[in-house]
């Protein structure tokens, strides 16, 4: 068996050291410009609107800061296991005999990390983090503890709800010509979510084993139809679920349900395909072998060897995506999905408050009762 | 019998991933009949070999002939086909955990029935006969309708041996088929194949880790190092030398009974 040469390792190390020299830098440039926003927020009181050009610096300014931050990021290199290097999993070992005291008091484990160079590191990123944010979206808290006007009318209303429209429809509510009632359109709603889930799945069931490393990985041209379905799932699965129904509001006909079902069924698909293919690529490959030792055919290694090990999954990550479509199928109305959403924005628009509640009422029910349900089912099959 | 059944010519193999030349310039021949035992150390290259014969590895250069056939030139349609002719047996026995022990049998037939059939289930009934006969035979006829997961190994092995003979090889490969079980059930499952190679005249090809299973099952021993033939004769030609040269010097040979 062939031994790498060491000088290859060596380079390779190096590579990795400068790389985690530039991680550390970068980190280092990124607490530089946080000091810098809040000094010339508080100290030099500048207003600022945006968080990338307001920064003014002297001319010296730039050179001085590229310099002094990669001095910085130098000097976590040299002195302890930087943030950088625990990024990539450097080792840095140090080959000395443990004493007895030190296994028994089990410092030899290292220390705590709040007490390591990376780990007050990232601790200072995390809190630095926490306070740019708060000033860069600009929050008030007081605006939380203050409601508005409306907001105390709306309160004052919204209980107790009032259940009049849950059978009867509500003759000044009107979808295409139909009155409905809170129930009808509630029925309409998970009748939704429950076809987008089954056809997204029948659609994401084949497709996952093309996206499949371990199924395809056997040709150039099962690499590239792999590439694609990947790339396919990825694209669409980016794209949320209220974008497809823009699209489809659109396509088809704004506030048709039929656009609603769409736009879920395609982010299922994508969804699910690409957890599906993840669940295929990590079975055993076991009984693959076995199954192809036995002179069986492709499709037969997917029935007999893939599809018993990944069902269970499937169904547990079907069942997921069911709870996922049932809460967005409520809202997606309000970009022309159809649904029970169109109720909803329709009663707050006209200020019913407490009609809205009723709706909002069933929503929880219904939305708690079926993650309820898909939550049993899963455990019974897991 | 002049004609030797395997033959095996200048095999190479060579793992991109790592550059791990696995075998090398491997060469040698089985008669029909016989049981042949493959030592070596962990990593010397049993497995690969056995791999490469039934083609699950390609190999990076050499042939390889079976009966004649140089399976190496075989197209994959023709080696899937070819494939009925060898049954394999694994270290952890590679079954379908979730599905009973019929179905687990039945995959060996299915390089004998055509696929649509197969996608839905369907076995003639004349493989269901078989599959009972060979599940008597390993002794786990009542065990037809378990889940596979729930026997033990060495049950779950005997079911690995069902699975091969309803392929009614003429050669079987059995890669370290005992080393995940104890010293007894290793015997038993051990006189299964046995029995396949003497009854049935399987030819049999079977990587071992103890030599002295070796020794009491093999007709002929080829051992392994680091991926190079270090030894090709009868079993009671290892000596102490011969031991040490094939496992290194500081090996000690231990018994199983
Ligand atoms: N898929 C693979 N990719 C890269 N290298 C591999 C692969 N499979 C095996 N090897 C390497 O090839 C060499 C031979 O492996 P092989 O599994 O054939 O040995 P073995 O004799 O069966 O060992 P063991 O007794 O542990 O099963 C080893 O060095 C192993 O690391
Ligand atoms: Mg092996």
């Amino acid at each position: 068996m062939a031994v790498k040469p060491s000088a290859a390792i060596d380079a390779a190390r190096l590579r990795r050291r400068l790389f985690a020299l530039f991680l550390d830098w970068l980190t280092w440039g990124y607490v530089a410009y946080a000091v810098m926003y809040f000094l010339q927020e508080y100290w030099w009181s500048r207003t600022l609107y945006g968080f990338y050009n307001p920064l003014t610096l002297p001319g010296w300014g730039w050179p001085a800061a590229v310099l002094g931050t990669l001095a910085m990021a130098a000097l976590c290199e040299l002195t302890g296991y930087s943030l950088g290097e625990r990024a990539l999993k450097l080792e840095r070992r140090e080959e000395r005999p443990l004493s007895r005291e030190e296994l028994l008091t089990g410092k030899a484990a290292g220390k705590p990390f709040w007490r390591t160079q990376w780990g007050v590191m990232s601790i200072l990123l995390l809190a630095l983090t926490v306070a740019l944010g708060w000033h860069v979206v600009k929050i008030s808290p007081e605006a939380l503890l203050n409601p508005s006007e409306r907001a105390r009318e709306m309160l004052g209303e919204i209980f107790p709800p009032d259940f009049r429209y849950f059978f009867t429809p509500d003759p000044a509510f009107e979808l295409r010509g139909f009155p409905y009632s809170i129930l009808n359109l509630m029925v309409v709603t998970v009748f939704m979510a429950l076809l987008a889930t089954v056809l997204g799945a029948a659609v994401a069931l084949p497709l996952s084993f093309f996206g499949a490393r371990n199924i395809m990985g056997v040709s150039p041209a099962g690499w590239f139809v792999y590439g694609i379905v990947r790339g396919f799932f990825n694209v669409f699965r980016s794209i949320e679920t209220m974008l497809w129904a823009v699209v489809f509001a659109i396509w088809i006909r704004w506030g048709s349900p039929l656009a609603g079902i769409m736009a879920l069924t395609v982010h299922t698909i994508a969804a699910l395909g690409k957890l599906y293919s993840e669940q295929v690529e990590g079975i055993d490959p076991g009984p693959v072998e076995a199954v192809v030792a036995a002179g069986g055919s492709r499709l037969e290694v997917i029935r007999y060897a893939v599809l018993p090990q990944v069902v269970p999954s499937f169904w547990a990550f079907t069942l997921y995506r069911w709870d996922i479509n049932v809460r967005m199928s409520t809202v997606i109305a309000l970009v022309g999905g159809g649904g029970i959403g169109d109720m909803l924005f329709y009663y707050k628009n006209e200020g019913e408050w407490a009609l809205l509640g009723a709706v909002m009422a069933t929503i929880v029910a219904v939305v708690w009762a079926m993650d309820y349900l898909s939550g049993r089912l899963r455990e019974r099959i897991v | 019998m002049a004609e030797p059944y395997l033959v095996v010519e200048h095999l190479t193999k060579v793992y991109e991933r790592g550059h791990v030349v696995a075998l090398k310039d491997v060469s040698f021949e089985v008669r029909k009949g016989e049981f042949l035992v493959i030592i070596g150390l962990s990593g010397s290259g049993k497995s690969t070999l056995l791999r490469c014969i039934n083609r699950l590895i390609e190999p990076t250069k050499g042939r390889i002939f079976i009966d004649g056939v140089e399976i190496t030139k075989l197209s994959p349609r023709q080696m899937r086909k070819f494939r009925r002719r060898i049954g394999m047996i694994f270290q952890h026995f590679n079954l379908i955990k979730r599905a009973t022990v019929m179905t687990n049998v039945l995959t060996g037939r299915l390089g004998y029935n055509p696929t649509w059939k197969t996608l839905l289930g369907i076995f003639p009934r004349s493989d269901r006969e078989l599959a009972l006969r060979n599940l008597e035979r390993v002794g786990l006829l009542e065990k037809a309708y378990v889940r596979a997961d729930e026997l033990s190994g060495g049950q779950q092995q005997r079911v690995g041996i069902a699975r091969a003979l309803m392929q009614e090889p003429e050669l079987l490969l059995a890669d370290e088929p005992v080393s995940a079980l104890d010293p007894a059930t290793s015997h038993s499952v051990m006189q299964y194949i046995e029995q396949m190679n003497q009854e049935d005249g399987v030819t049999v090809l079977a990587s071992l880790h103890f030599l002295s299973l070796a020794r009491r099952y093999g007709t002929r021993i080829i051992a392994l190092k680091d991926g190079e033939l270090v030894f090709d004769g009868a079993p009671e030609e290892i000596d102490d030398r011969k031991f040490k040269e094939i496992y290194g010097e500081e090996a000690e040979e231990v018994e199983i009974r």
